[in-house]
């Protein structure tokens, strides 16, 4: 008995020291990185793998990624951790800053800090969403925009030229949409602003849009096969060919493209909406020197935009981005002149009246 | 294994083996601990509150502090509090689902969901518990239960994943079925709550397994020999003998798969159809789109809790009714 | 009639096999696909994605801090839910109900309200994010699946073997670690198993409460953003035999300790 427990108790010793000696890479990393460092939580692929070495290695600052999957759970780590957050960089989209402002999350961007603030695209860095209250809250990195994505082997081109045919008999059963964006495309499809800043002041029209967005969206109901949130869930229905076409971002279309899937997408003509994906201080941030220095040298040049853009199938905000990427990068993240003359930035001014609407829609919606 | 029948070898405990005598005995005649052990239980009142002040300290601060924290953003009307804002406290946040039928249907749609495959989890690891059980020697028996044990070292999500690519339309049934020349066009096995029933059970079946085996595993083979000589058939043997005696079993693996399965997120939204849309993504939606929902969110999941606490509840009181009627 | 029972639960031992391992094999599978996208038809194989496991450092560091955790969270939870356990068995006093409401509590909470409630919480106590914050909040989550299957064992232990102990003198310490906890194990070990599972296949708890160190399922989550590619296939299917070569040795490790005691 008493060799029994001695024997039990080495092998909890033995398991124990066995984990921490596979998980010491991670402690000695955490140690080194007492001094000097800055902390960013973004989007797997966001930050390149070798311009990170090369910026330790040129200033000596630790670079410390935390990987995070959704802009809801950034928000919801922040709150948890104000007023004194453990973050210095956070990566929110555009559409989303009056949120974080709101809630005294992001350090307004002094942009005289940053000497290469020019070399982004003036599209982002001087479009109507990026100065809110005055200031810039962040710097322009890679933009996305919401997609009419089909297989080119069961769609054609022509039908793929309006949104019309993602609701039509012949396909049904082999759509999917993210339904909180699909009813700010619907709403352009009637000719609204989708959104909602023109009703700012007529709350009533408002509601009467998103209620007509919403019973036309429970209608078509019976004709979808998957309202879906993630990226990864519309390339996995298109590869098992659960749906022939479907409403998505261009990153995860550009994915499928550039394995060489069957896929092609528009921006069809009733229009759509596009973002962007910016870097952003925290309000408090313990290390904001650090953080300057750092979106300073990231965007130092195009080729770092462009391996941002292979990485992760968004379009770089970088002037000039392009011209390092490969003939199918290039296809897979860009459109022609008339199918960019169709889109527009989400703007997020009007956003508490129209999430106050549009949320309880998509319960509605889900529900029906 | 061993060790249990060790015990049950050896009732007194004390007689063990001389090695074992002499170490304990040692222990015991030690006057520290001779002092400790009369210290400790001069009283059987003394005695309880030693045992119970560890539990109750742990539960009070562990279990029920990040609850009562809950409970307050619940009672808030916003959360997370912007600096130099009064925050008040308000019902509102509760009122409002009961004042809205589109979160009913989700609430109630999550306990059936629950209810339903709780009972097919059982029914399709019951059979295979009584075959672990009974019918395996018992050199094989670890073997063959640790078999069924590997897959689920694999995270949800990793295996979600796998459910897709077996269900999908060109998935790896549809594929065989074809080949099989059986159907012409795939099946749309994907997004129905067929596939989410799948991809649920899947997740759950160890957590019914094991208490099932665990307590078929202890039934003593005579009992089922002694109601066969008094001429019993195989089926009344099963219902008369086997079901009573390992209701307790049952009743607290279908506990564990229906709590469970209640607070399932990732999976029903993955596998999960247009119309299958489960509670625990109408509170996730309130964490996620936009900030000042915490409180709802909050008092929604306050919501799904009590309703779970007083299902397992009902459950387990009948499930202590049956058992009491079998044996008494 | 016995012989067709017997067929029939093998048959349906098998099926239950064949349904648990075909989503695995599957799995294993497309992790030599040579694509950035799992699914069928695989036109050409790859050996890339598993090679690249190995040769990456963050993945390999992600497997141990898993592991570390689950293990040590694991221990904590099954000491405080086996003295819970014993306590509740044992003894019928006022408020007993409530103690056992309390004591399931964490397993009733949905995962992401848990999660928040502990970070929240976390901060309250001053408990800064990382490691220690996810050991505690997993161990604190596990409690109560150790409690229930440990209770289950304990309801059938005869009172006559603890009578007889006592009975022999022996105090109720010595009668608890002699003839009770022997008499848990099978239980004990059972609960263990649940808890390292539980905890190692923990995703939004370790997101919430985790520092900067990527617990396995939190990295899986990140690279899915980027799609669901061959290498998170390679890399569960590279966790998988790391942790059943582990769980094997274990077993192989107990069951010789046990033969030389025997």
């Amino acid at each position: 008995m008493t060799k029994l427990t001695l024997n039990r108790r080495r092998f909890m010793g033995t398991a124990a020291m066995t984990g921490v000696a596979l998980a010491s890479p991670a402690y000695l990393r955490r140690a080194n990185a007492a001094g000097d460092e800055v902390n960013i939580w973004t989007y797997n692929d966001f930050v390149p793998e070798a311009f990170k070495k090369q910026f330790e290695a040129d200033t000596g600052i630790k670079v410390n990624v935390r990987l995070v999957d959704d802009q809801g759970k950034q928000f919801n780590l922040l709150a948890a951790e104000a007023p004194n957050p453990t973050v210095d960089i956070m990566t929110v989209a555009g559409h989303r800053f009056l949120q974080f402002i709101d809630s005294e999350l992001l350090a307004p961007l002094d942009t005289d800090r940053l000497s290469n603030w020019g070399n982004i695209n003036p599209t982002f860095s001087e479009s109507d969403w990026a100065t809110i209250n005055g200031n810039k809250w962040g710097a322009p990195i890679l933009s996305g925009m919401e997609v009419l994505s089909y297989n080119t082997d069961l769609v054609t081109a022509e039908e793929a030229q309006s949104w019309d045919t993602l609701f039509s008999e012949k396909y049904k059963g082999q759509t999917a949409y993210i339904i909180q964006d699909m009813m700010s495309i619907v709403m352009l499809m009637k000719g609204y602003d989708g959104n909602m800043v023109a009703y700012m002041d007529d709350p009533d029209k408002a509601a009467a849009i998103v209620e007509e967005a919403k019973q036309f969206l429970i209608e078509k109901k019976p004709l979808v096969r998957k309202y879906y949130d993630s990226g990864a869930e519309f390339q996995q229905m298109m590869v098992n060919q659960d749906i022939a076409l479907g409403h998505s971002w261009n990153g995860p279309a550009a994915a499928l493209i550039n394995d060489g899937f069957p896929l092609a997408m528009t921006i069809p003509r009733e229009g759509s909406y596009g973002f962007v994906y910016t870097f952003n201080i925290a309000n408090n941030a313990p290390n904001a020197d650090n953080a300057y220095a750092f979106l300073d040298a990231i965007l130092a040049s195009p080729e770092i935009g462009a391996s941002m853009t292979k990485a992760s199938g968004f379009i770089s905000t970088y002037k000039g981005a392009s011209e390092y990427l490969t003939d199918l990068e290039r296809k897979s993240t860009s459109f022609s002149e008339e199918e960019l003359a169709n889109l527009q930035f989400f703007r997020a001014e009007a956003n508490e009246l129209k999430y106050g609407l549009v949320d309880p829609a998509v319960e509605a919606i889900k529900a029906a | 294994m061993s060790s249990d029948a060790s015990a049950r070898k050896d009732p007194s405990g004390l007689a063990g083996q001389p090695g074992g005598l002499t170490a304990w005995g040692r222990l015991v005649a030690w006057g520290p601990y001779r002092a400790l052990a009369d210290f400790t239980t001069a009283s059987p009142r003394r005695q309880f509150v030693i045992l119970a002040a560890f539990p109750i300290l742990w539960v009070l601060t562990q279990h029920l502090g990040p609850m009562l924290q809950m409970l307050r953003v619940s009672l808030t009307d916003a959360y997370p509090v912007a600096q130099g804002v009064e925050q008040s406290f308000t019902l509102d946040n509760y009122l409002r689902f009961f004042g809205d039928r589109i979160f009913w249907m989700p609430f109630f749609r999550t306990l059936a969901f629950a209810g339903v495959f709780t009972f097919c989890t059982l029914i399709l690891t019951y059979p295979v518990a009584y075959f672990l059980a009974r019918h395996v020697s018992r050199r094989n028996q670890m073997l063959m239960l640790l078999l069924l044990l590997v897959p689920f070292w694999v995270g949800e999500i990793v295996r979600t994943y796998a459910i897709m690519i077996l269900l999908g339309n060109t998935g790896a049934v549809n594929l065989v079925l074809k080949w099989l020349g059986l159907i012409d066009r795939p099946i749309p096995f994907m997004y129905t709550s067929f596939s989410m029933g799948v991809g649920i059970v899947y997740l759950t079946a160890l957590y019914m397994l094991l208490p099932l085996y665990s307590a078929l595993e202890k039934l003593p083979k005579s009992y089922n020999e002694a109601a066969a000589d008094l001429g019993a058939g195989a089926w009344t043997r099963f219902r008369r003998v086997t079901l009573p005696l390992t209701l307790e079993g049952i009743s607290s693996g279908c506990t564990l798969v229906f709590l469970i399965s209640t607070g399932f997120y990732a999976t029903p939204v993955l596998l999960g159809g247009p119309s299958t849309t489960v509670f625990a993504e109408t509170i996730a939606g309130f964490f996620h789109v936009a900030g000042d929902e915490w409180p709802t969110g909050a008092a929604f999941a306050t919501i799904m809790f009590l309703a779970a606490l007083l299902i397992t509840g009902v459950f387990q009181r009948v499930m202590r009714g049956l058992r009491k009627g079998d044996t008494g | 009639m016995i012989r067709g029972n017997r067929i029939f639960l093998s048959c349906a031992y098998w099926a239950f096999v064949l349904y648990v391992f075909v989503p695995l094999i599957l799995m294993v599978m497309m992790g030599f696909k040579d694509s950035k996208f799992i699914g069928f038809p695989i036109r050409s194989w790859t050996l890339d994605w598993y090679s690249g496991v190995f040769a990456d450092a963050e993945v390999l560091s992600t497997f141990g801090y898993s592991i570390a955790i689950a293990v040590l969270s694991t221990i904590a939870s099954v000491v405080v839910g086996t003295w819970i356990a014993v306590l509740l068995e044992r003894s019928r006093f006022k408020g007993w109900g409530v103690m056992f409401g309390l004591t399931v509590l964490p397993a009733l909470v949905p995962g992401i309200i848990s999660a928040i409630a502990f970070r929240i919480y976390a901060r309250y106590l001053g408990i800064e994010p990382g490691m220690g914050a996810i050991i505690w909040a997993h161990a604190v989550h596990n409690v109560p699946f150790v409690v229930l299957v440990v209770m289950a064992r304990l309801s059938t232990l005869p009172k006559s073997q603890i009578e007889a102990a006592r009975d022999l003198g022996a105090d109720p310490l010595v009668a608890f670690l002699r003839i009770t906890l022997p008499y848990l194990v099978p239980a004990i070990l059972g609960a263990s198993i649940f808890c390292l599972l539980l905890s190692f296949d923990d995703f939004v708890r370790s997101f919430f409460l985790g520092g900067y160190d990527p617990t396995l399922p939190v990295l899986i989550f990140a690279k899915l953003k980027s799609g669901m590619s061959p290498e998170i296939n390679a890399i569960a299917t590279v966790a998988l035999v790391l942790t059943a070569a582990i769980g094997i040795w274990a077993e192989r490790f107990t069951r010789r300790a046990n033969k030389d005691t025997n």
